[in-house]
């Protein structure tokens, strides 16, 4: 299995009823590891409580790969996340990471920043 | 491995057994193959990665059962091309003709043409393998396989603008 890991830190949000998480992704994300480590994610969705939003930036300045079903994954974790009231962001990704999150139209539906700090101000708001 | 050096080609074949496992070592010695064969850039390095990881991983999935081997094919031609096979025996499961991929690869173009996909599979032919290259064909094989053929050809100034999408100049 290629090695990748998954780091969910908290972050302290400005509204009470937003949980502001980042989600640092290192390593690559291919058809050995994708529908394991996606799990973590869904775990994370679904703890979420009713009335409560989840916020996520994902910190990809860690990520090497990111293949087709993992792409796919991406886009359900924004689906959930934005269609209970969520916020989803990308920061730090890599040239060859934006470069085809932009080939199959994700940068137009995902907000991509270039920096952490972007990210964190765009999701604890 | 088999390496053959005539005219400025080099052909390359990697047997691959249907583990996932090594996906990365590929995707690594085809970065190191464009970057150092080819003359594409660094940009269409990775993209190269991408686009023989998502052929074989649907070599795997759809065309072989436990113990199955792949085979890759390089053929790189320096400053002028690349061309990339990928073929599995046709022992999948959910197995295809190559008329039938063909079909379900332009449907896929045409949907994706006018509507934000959502769903987590069926991106890597039709979102991915098509716009990084120039043709694409599938043919059946001998054993009842598919072989995926997947050419670029090295245009000097797409390559020094890198550019990020490339449209298909050519289908079959």
């Amino acid at each position: 299995m290629t090695e990748v890991q998954i780091i969910i830190e908290d972050l302290q949000s400005q509204n009470t009823s937003v949980v502001a998480k980042i989600v640092k992704i290192v390593g690559q994300l291919d058809e050995s590891n994708v529908d394991d480590k996606s799990q973590e994610i869904y775990k994370l969705i679904e703890s979420i409580q009713p009335g409560q939003k989840l916020n996520v930036a994902f910190d990809f300045s860690g990520l090497e790969y990111m293949n087709s079903k993992s792409i796919g994954y991406l886009t359900d974790w924004y689906s959930k996340i934005t269609g209970s009231g969520g916020k989803i962001c990308i920061s730090g990704a890599k040239d060859n990471i934006t470069d085809i999150l932009q080939v199959v139209g994700i940068t137009q539906i995902i907000t991509c920043y270039a920096s952490l700090e972007e990210a964190k101000t765009y999701i604890i708001s | 491995m088999e390496v053959n050096n005539q005219n400025n080609e080099v052909k390359i074949s990697v047997i691959l057994p249907t583990n996932g496992y090594f996906l990365s070592s590929v995707r690594d010695f085809t970065k190191t193959l464009a970057q150092n064969m080819t003359g594409f850039s660094e940009k269409w390095a990775y993209r190269f990665q991408s686009v023989v990881d998502e052929l074989a991983s649907n070599a795997i999935e759809h065309g072989c059962r436990p113990g199955d081997e792949i085979k890759i094919t390089f053929l790189a031609k320096k400053d002028e091309s690349l061309v990339i096979l990928v073929e599995d025996p046709g022992h999948g499961d959910q197995k295809f003709t190559a008329q039938q991929l063909n079909d379900m690869y332009n449907q896929k173009i045409k949907t994706f043409a006018t509507q934000q996909f959502m769903g987590i599979r069926g991106r890597g032919l039709a979102q991915i393998v098509h716009p990084w290259s120039d043709e694409i064909s599938f043919e059946d094989t001998e054993t009842g396989g598919i072989r995926v053929k997947v050419v670029k050809y090295l245009k000097k100034q797409e390559n020094s603008l890198e550019q990020s999408v490339n449209v298909s100049s050519e289908r079959q």
